[in-house]
């Protein structure tokens, strides 16, 4: 069963990845993170990242139209700019948590749909086992 | 016209002001018991920190939910299938031995509660902290947090709060709701805290009714309160959970204590 570390590794093997980290999107902590971060601090990386995702998870206007009571209703979040990606995917715990996977793709080698399929089967891996 | 309230920045950590101050800004007991790697636990107004060989293995606080309160509130765990000891490593060394939950879901919520309860833990106090030596067995199959890990994120914490609404009475002190003209749209995480505001109940009770770390429900109380949706009840009168550190006099009683401390 994989711990953060090796689920963080996982998606580290993605192609074009960078670097990856698990934040908590209510502090801003990073619980883990491996690899390199953008402007090179994890901290400022996560806490800044923490925030895109928070206004994501919360506010109404992303959230799905049934009223199904999965927390968040957003799945994942893609931000990209002229040479990466940066991929955001929210973890589904059954206790009370709020956190999420956060991914950096390099733009030329990285695969987004691929990354996407990936990160999400790694967050529930996490969790689930 | 649409108004959106854009919610204050997460603060990042100014590495350069850290040094100035760090190591030792909250506990300089607890620097120097990191630097000569000591294993016991450390007892603090608001908490406890069990160390082992210098670094945090766990932390509780009466004013955090525990693992066994966040892993059972929502059905994760079921309470009889908690192994119900004080012993914190040897519940998470049967829980994984056993199976009972992945790795993951482990770690990441082990690593919530450690630094919720750390918070409160290295929150200012009124009395000098104490350390128990002993019991090198308390490092568990999880890995430990530095005690500089530790005391960074709190410092953080503390000015997430303080820049998302500066009173700090509200954590502490039994809550009423407000009703405000036109109350702002509130998001479900807060709904769930709002309507257990009754007058009575307290952020930290809340959070352990709801089953969620202590720290993220002060985040949503201070929004509420931030928002004009809830108050504390008679601010006069409760005292504030975590007294503010403002004040000249305070700091400097605070600074000779902890000098003190550190003898």
């Amino acid at each position: 069963m994989p711990g953060i570390d090796e689920c963080l590794l996982e998606a580290m093997r993605l192609p074009g990845a960078r670097g990856a980290a698990l934040v908590d999107w209510t502090s801003g902590l990073a619980l883990g993170t491996v690899g390199e971060a953008p402007g090179g601090d994890h901290e400022t990386t996560a806490a800044e990242a923490a925030e895109l995702a928070r206004l994501a998870a919360e506010h109404g206007a992303f959230s799905t139209e049934d009223d199904t009571e999965v927390s968040p209703p957003v799945e994942d979040l893609i931000v990209s700019n002229r040479d990466s990606y940066h991929l955001l995917r929210f973890v589904v715990t059954s206790f009370d948590a709020t956190v999420f996977l956060h991914l950096w793709l390099t733009r030329e080698d990285g695969n987004l749909a691929l990354a996407r399929i990936r990160l999400g089967e790694m967050a529930e891996r996490l969790v689930l086992g | 016209m649409t108004v959106v309230e854009t919610p204050p920045p997460l603060p990042v950590r100014d590495r350069a002001a850290l040094h100035e101050r760090a190591p030792g800004a909250l506990s300089p007991m607890l620097i120097r018991l990191a630097e000569e790697r000591a294993t016991g636990v450390l007892v603090r107004e608001h908490g406890t920190l069990h160390l082992a060989e210098g670094r945090v293995v766990h932390a509780e606080s009466p004013l955090a939910p525990g693992l066994d309160v966040l892993l059972t509130a929502r059905g994760t765990l079921d309470a009889a299938a908690w192994p119900w000891t004080d012993d914190i490593p040897a519940a998470l060394h049967r829980l994984l031995a056993a199976g009972l939950l992945p790795r993951g879901a482990l770690e990441l919520c082990r690593l919530g509660a450690l630094y919720d309860a750390g918070y409160f833990a290295l929150a200012p106090s009124s009395t000098p902290g104490r350390f128990r030596y002993g019991d090198p067995a308390a490092a568990g199959p999880l890995p430990a947090v530095p005690v500089m890990d530790l005391e960074r994120e709190t410092l953080r914490r503390r000015e997430l709060l303080h820049r998302i609404w500066p009173d700090p009475t509200a954590d502490g002190a039994p809550l009423i709701r407000a009703d405000p003209v036109a109350p702002p749209p509130v998001t479900p995480r807060q709904r769930a805290v709002l309507d257990r505001v009754d007058g009575v109940r307290t952020a930290p009770q809340i959070a352990r009714e709801l089953g969620r770390p202590a720290f993220h429900t002060l985040v949503d109380v201070r929004r509420l309160a931030a928002a004009g949706l809830l108050a504390p009840r008679s601010p006069a009168l409760v005292p504030p959970l975590l007294p503010p550190v403002t004040d000249p006099d305070i700091a400097l009683l605070k600074r000779l204590r902890d000098a003190l401390e550190a003898l």
